[in-house]
């Protein structure tokens, strides 16, 4: 770690680690001015991404989607239930976001995080505003019966990015869920059917499907610490520089949403611009991992 | 229904003193002190340890000692139906106290006093056995802090069935409604630190069972001991 030898700088007599510890915005600024960030990376570059499809067994779709540390893992449930009488064609998605005591030092048990509640919300209304699912194709019989999608993230490990982390692990569990075969059975009732061979009723749709998806959202949370935007932001660099930017764009590069929720720095139409770029190219990697991933799973 | 068929092979096809497969990794949290993800069979835990460090609750310091920390809970998706109340509920709790009280008796906690250690389990996929596999997770996570233990802990599950014991529960043989035995160890000291059973059991049987159980936990350990990323 290259320090630059300032004279009269206590960073010359102090070690690395406890400089980063005693004056962490000094530290990160002197990274800074190298265009560089202490794990390497430029600063428009994001963590190492993977995704890995089916990770939970039992669950209708899962996805384990890892941004460097930060990981996730969501899994989708389906049940059957009346649809409101406002919407006999539609099913419904409830999502929700977990952070568990495992996740992060400072999470403790019976005190849920700050972060979690603010991520589901923001996970709930994109997901349901970007128009990936169409909620008709999860009506069964209507007015009668309906699909009710739960989708779970938890939380595994909490190093920055979280929302970022969320959305992908939560796209990537839709894009490997398939629905199960329904039948009615005598009472009128939806069971699922076990085996083709076995059930003389006829099912309610013929086969495990998947669902269609529309236009896929992927995110990018950026930090903005006077002129600099640094991408993918780690908890660390979350605590120290706290204004951060989320783009959410869709695979047509349509504008999803934008979230900047206060923070110090108060940033021109310049450097939203400059976040919607760099979230344009990023949205290009992770359909090139989501793809990767998908036609994975398929080989076998 | 018949659990065991009369070729002597259980539900998924294991013979009665099998157990299931075993696998395991450690470090895979990285924000945690010491974490590890464990796989008995379908069942799949990860634990985290955090500590020693500071006692959060001022209230609870303990001036001699360190305080041990322990919650267990359940991803809504683990189970086959969606489980509405993951944690809070009698069964969480229960299981907490246990893996706590099972992982104190462990600790040299008098090494560190007026910290706290808190071990935080997570079940991902439920088939049977989930309080012995966070236990076997949590001695991993433990080693893996760099922890001060008297010895490890395992543990391991057994039961009977149509007249036979059998070893490893899983979720079907679990709820069949015959006693389920589950064991602790601490392998090098050779004592039991955790003993459960629920159902009614003749004593000469249920001694069957438990030795059962006990070698159970020998085999988790010589898995420890021969994986070589356990070794140091």
């Amino acid at each position: 770690m290259g320090l630059p030898n300032a004279s009269g700088d206590l960073s010359t007599e102090v070690e690395v680690d406890a400089f980063r510890r005693l004056f962490p915005l000094r530290f990160f600024e002197k990274h800074l001015l190298e265009s560089i960030r202490p794990d390497a990376r430029p600063l428009g570059r994001a963590r190492d991404t993977t995704i890995a499809l089916g990770a939970v067994a039992s669950a209708n779709g899962s996805a384990l989607a890892k941004i460097g540390s930060t990981t996730m893992l969501a899994a989708i449930k389906m049940e059957v239930m009346a649809p409101s009488m406002e919407t006999p064609d539609e099913g419904c998605i409830a999502i929700d976001f977990h952070m568990p005591p495992i996740c992060s030092p400072i999470v403790r048990p019976g005190r849920p995080a700050e972060a979690a509640p603010v991520v589901a919300k923001q996970l709930s209304d994109t997901i349901l505003s970007s128009g990936m699912i169409n909620l008709k194709e999860l009506s069964l019989v209507s007015g009668k019966a309906a699909w009710m999608a739960y989708l779970d993230i938890y939380c595994l490990d909490a190093d920055g990015a979280l929302f970022d982390a969320a959305l992908l692990a939560a796209v990537a569990a839709f894009s490997h869920l398939e629905i199960p075969v329904v039948s009615l059975n005598d009472d009128g009732k939806i069971v699922l059917s076990e085996e083709q061979g076995l059930s003389e009723r006829e099912p309610v749709n013929k086969e495990k499907r998947k669902v269609n998806l529309g236009s896929i959202p992927f995110s990018l949370t950026c930090i903005l610490h006077k002129n600099y935007i640094l991408t993918d932001p780690t908890a660390e660099e979350e605590s120290i520089m706290e204004t951060s930017v989320t783009v959410v764009l869709d695979s047509s590069s349509q504008l999803v949403s934008l979230y900047k929720p206060g923070g110090a720095v108060l940033a021109y139409t310049s450097a939203i611009q400059d976040c919607i770029a760099l979230t344009r190219q990023r949205v290009k990697e992770l359909q090139k991992i989501l793809e990767e991933a998908i036609s994975g799973m398929e080989v076998d | 229904m018949e659990f065991v068929s009369p070729e002597g092979l259980r539900l998924d096809g294991r013979r009665p003193l099998e157990m299931r497969q075993l696998r395991a990794e450690i470090g895979t949290v990285a924000k945690a002190n010491g974490s590890a993800v464990l796989e008995m069979g379908n069942t799949k835990v990860i634990a985290a340890v955090y500590g020693p460090r500071e006692v959060q609750n001022r209230s609870q310091i303990i001036n001699d000692q360190a305080l041990v920390r322990c919650e267990y809970s359940m991803a809504n998706f683990s189970t086959g139906d969606r489980m509405r109340k993951p944690k809070g509920d009698r069964r969480s709790t229960e299981i907490s106290l246990v893996i706590r009280q099972t992982m104190e008796a462990c600790i040299l906690t008098h090494l560190m006093p007026r910290s706290q250690i808190d071990i935080f389990v997570q079940v991902l996929q439920a088939d049977g056995g989930t309080r012995s596999a966070c236990i076997n997770a949590a001695t991993l996570a433990l080693a893996d802090a760099g922890i001060p233990m008297r010895d490890i802990v395992t543990s391991c599950s057994a039961g009977y069935l149509n007249s036979t014991p059998l070893l490893d529960l899983n979720y079907i043989e679990d709820s069949a409604g015959g006693p389920d035995v589950t064991v602790g160890i601490l392998p090098k000291l050779d004592k039991v630190t955790l003993l459960q059973m629920d159902a009614k059991l003749p004593v000469d049987i249920f001694e069957n069972v438990m030795g059962l159980a006990i070698e159970g936990c020998k085999a988790v350990v010589n898995y420890i001991r021969e994986d070589h990323q356990f070794k140091h």
